[in-house]
């Protein structure tokens, strides 16, 4: 229980707010994790990451600063890791999971916006996230029209840049992401005075494919009947990758995947129904929709979000002798993410069909965050999609508020038992 | 449905990393979880153990010279927190 009040308060935290935030998370990761049955012991370490979560991991962005190092936030999949690990600077996925941001974040934004935008603009406005206030600058996207012009008031607050994301997967867009890679390593370079050179940027690229090469075993045991891991579980793991150092959270993820090898040994079956999750990312400390199913008779097997399969599915290639090489693989890799703010997106509808096979699931809820457009529209595809298939689909539109909570749960079991 | 449970207290995350170190040795079970409000303001790591261990555990935090702030237990209440 470290005292970290003088290392937030340098911060430039509002430690008043904050404590209630602080005062929150134990009594709900306690509600929602605690209460599982049996879980793996290697989940040891990602309780004590969530539970130094604005401690140590803070006074280790805070030292590395102190040693002249750099910290870059981020709020999406498209930002390459690679580039920022290559600059030896620390990437994080910033605060945007929680109900406790929206009120601030509503003060400088419209009501009716997607909750994950109001969050992380909460979080900042409010002083209430170490990791928002341990960054030297934040790299946006154009992943949408509300995070696009939150940009623009974000901007006021701490140095962002954008990076723009083609909408369409044409030749020309893979040339301009490419050129809007190339932008950011000079940002980044001018940010941290390190060159990202051919060497470095390999080996960002290592650190990052063996994070996603791990995250990818963990999925495979939820192939199994049943899982050896739940959702839940699963969902916290993913959620980590986005702001643990990297190289320590694959060691500890690849020994809970030998525990999980054990395990896999043993599994009795069960009659709990095997769910897909689709839609929109759920950032941490989001795990609502997740508590919910999973305190039914159901298990969720995999997520097909950006906390989930897109985040590592697709390795970048180490092949090439310059930085032009590599800059081009990294672009191949990055645009084969199915993101609904693409037009057209079938690639996202191919991926849920291949999932549900893979893993063997009997049904999928598309959940998007309200005021969502791109995901809500694409709703259409993914049931036309399912049900050519005969795989019954449940769309749930929520945000982080529990309001909704008892509709969902009577909404998720009769999809239960219509299967 | 309410059930207790019983927790060990840290001045800091490395006396808990020393004991994890001893438990494991000894194939005690035991959880890492946050620190609850009702006992300690401070934020960061506690340890969740089983009743019948307790025992056990004090003796290997006093051969240990384990720096603790204490042993003690919680009501809790089994609810979903969403509903």
């Amino acid at each position: 229980m470290g005292d970290y009040r003088k290392l937030w308060s340098d911060l430039g935290m509002d430690l008043e707010k904050h404590d209630k935030l602080c005062a929150v998370l134990p009594e709900l990761y306690s509600s929602v994790y605690l209460t599982q049955e049996n879980r793996p012991e290697g989940m040891n370490y990602f309780n004590f990451v969530v539970a130094e979560v604005h401690g140590l991991r803070i006074q280790e962005l805070d030292e590395h600063k102190k040693d002249g190092g750099k910290v870059v936030g981020t709020f999406c999949v498209f930002v390459p890791d690679e580039v920022i690990l290559a600059a030896k600077a620390i990437s994080v996925g910033l605060c945007a999971g929680s109900q406790f941001w929206v009120e601030d974040g509503e003060k400088v934004l419209p009501r009716n916006l997607c909750p994950l935008i109001k969050a992380f603009m909460g979080a900042k406005v409010g002083g209430t996230c170490p990791y928002f206030n341990s960054c030297d600058m934040v790299i946006g996207e154009t992943t949408c029209d509300g995070k696009k012009k939150a940009w623009e008031i974000l901007e006021e607050y701490v140095p962002v840049h954008v990076m723009d994301l083609p909408q369409m997967k044409k030749s020309k867009d893979y040339k301009m992401w490419e050129d809007e890679i190339k932008i950011v390593i000079e940002k980044i370079e001018e940010l941290t005075g390190n060159k990202v050179t051919v060497e470095s940027l390999k080996e960002g690229i290592r650190i990052a494919n063996a994070k996603r090469r791990a995250l990818k075993r963990l999925y495979n045991f939820r192939k199994l009947k049943p899982s050896p891991i739940s959702g839940l579980d699963a969902l916290l793991i993913s959620q980590i990758a986005f702001y643990d150092n990297p190289l320590r959270f694959t060691e500890m993820l690849k020994a809970l995947c030998d525990e999980l090898d054990e395990r896999a040994k043993n599994l009795v079956p069960d009659n709990s129904k095997r769910l897909m999750i689709t839609g929109t990312p759920m950032a941490v400390p989001n795990w609502k929709l997740h508590s919910i199913i999973e305190g039914l008779d159901a298990q969720i097997v995999v997520e097909e979000t950006c906390t989930g399969t897109r985040y590592f599915e697709n390795e970048v290639s180490e092949e090439g002798d310059t930085i032009e090489d590599l800059i081009k693989n990294l672009a191949d890799r990055y645009l084969k993410i199915n993101c609904a703010c693409f037009t057209p997106n079938h690639g996202r509808i191919e991926d849920i069909i291949k999932y549900a096979k893979e893993y063997s699931v009997d049904g999928v809820i598309d959940a998007n965050l309200s005021f969502c457009h791109t995901y809500a529209i694409e709703h259409r595809d993914v049931e036309t999609g399912l049900k050519e298939k005969n795989i019954p689909v449940l769309q749930i539109e929520t945000d982080y508020s529990s309001e909704d909570s008892g509709q969902i749960k009577t909404r998720v079991e009769a999809l239960l038992e219509m299967i | 449905m309410s059930q207790e449970r019983f927790y060990i207290l840290f001045p800091s995350h490395t006396e808990g990393m020393k004991l994890e170190t001893i438990l494991k040795k000894n194939s005690i079970k035991y959880t890492i979880v946050p620190t609850p409000r009702q006992l300690s303001v401070s934020c960061g790591i506690s340890m969740m153990y089983n009743e019948q261990d307790g025992d056990s555990i004090l003796k290997l935090i006093n051969e240990n010279n384990v720096n603790v702030l204490g042993m003690k237990s919680l009501i809790f209440e089994n609810k979903n927190y969403y509903l």
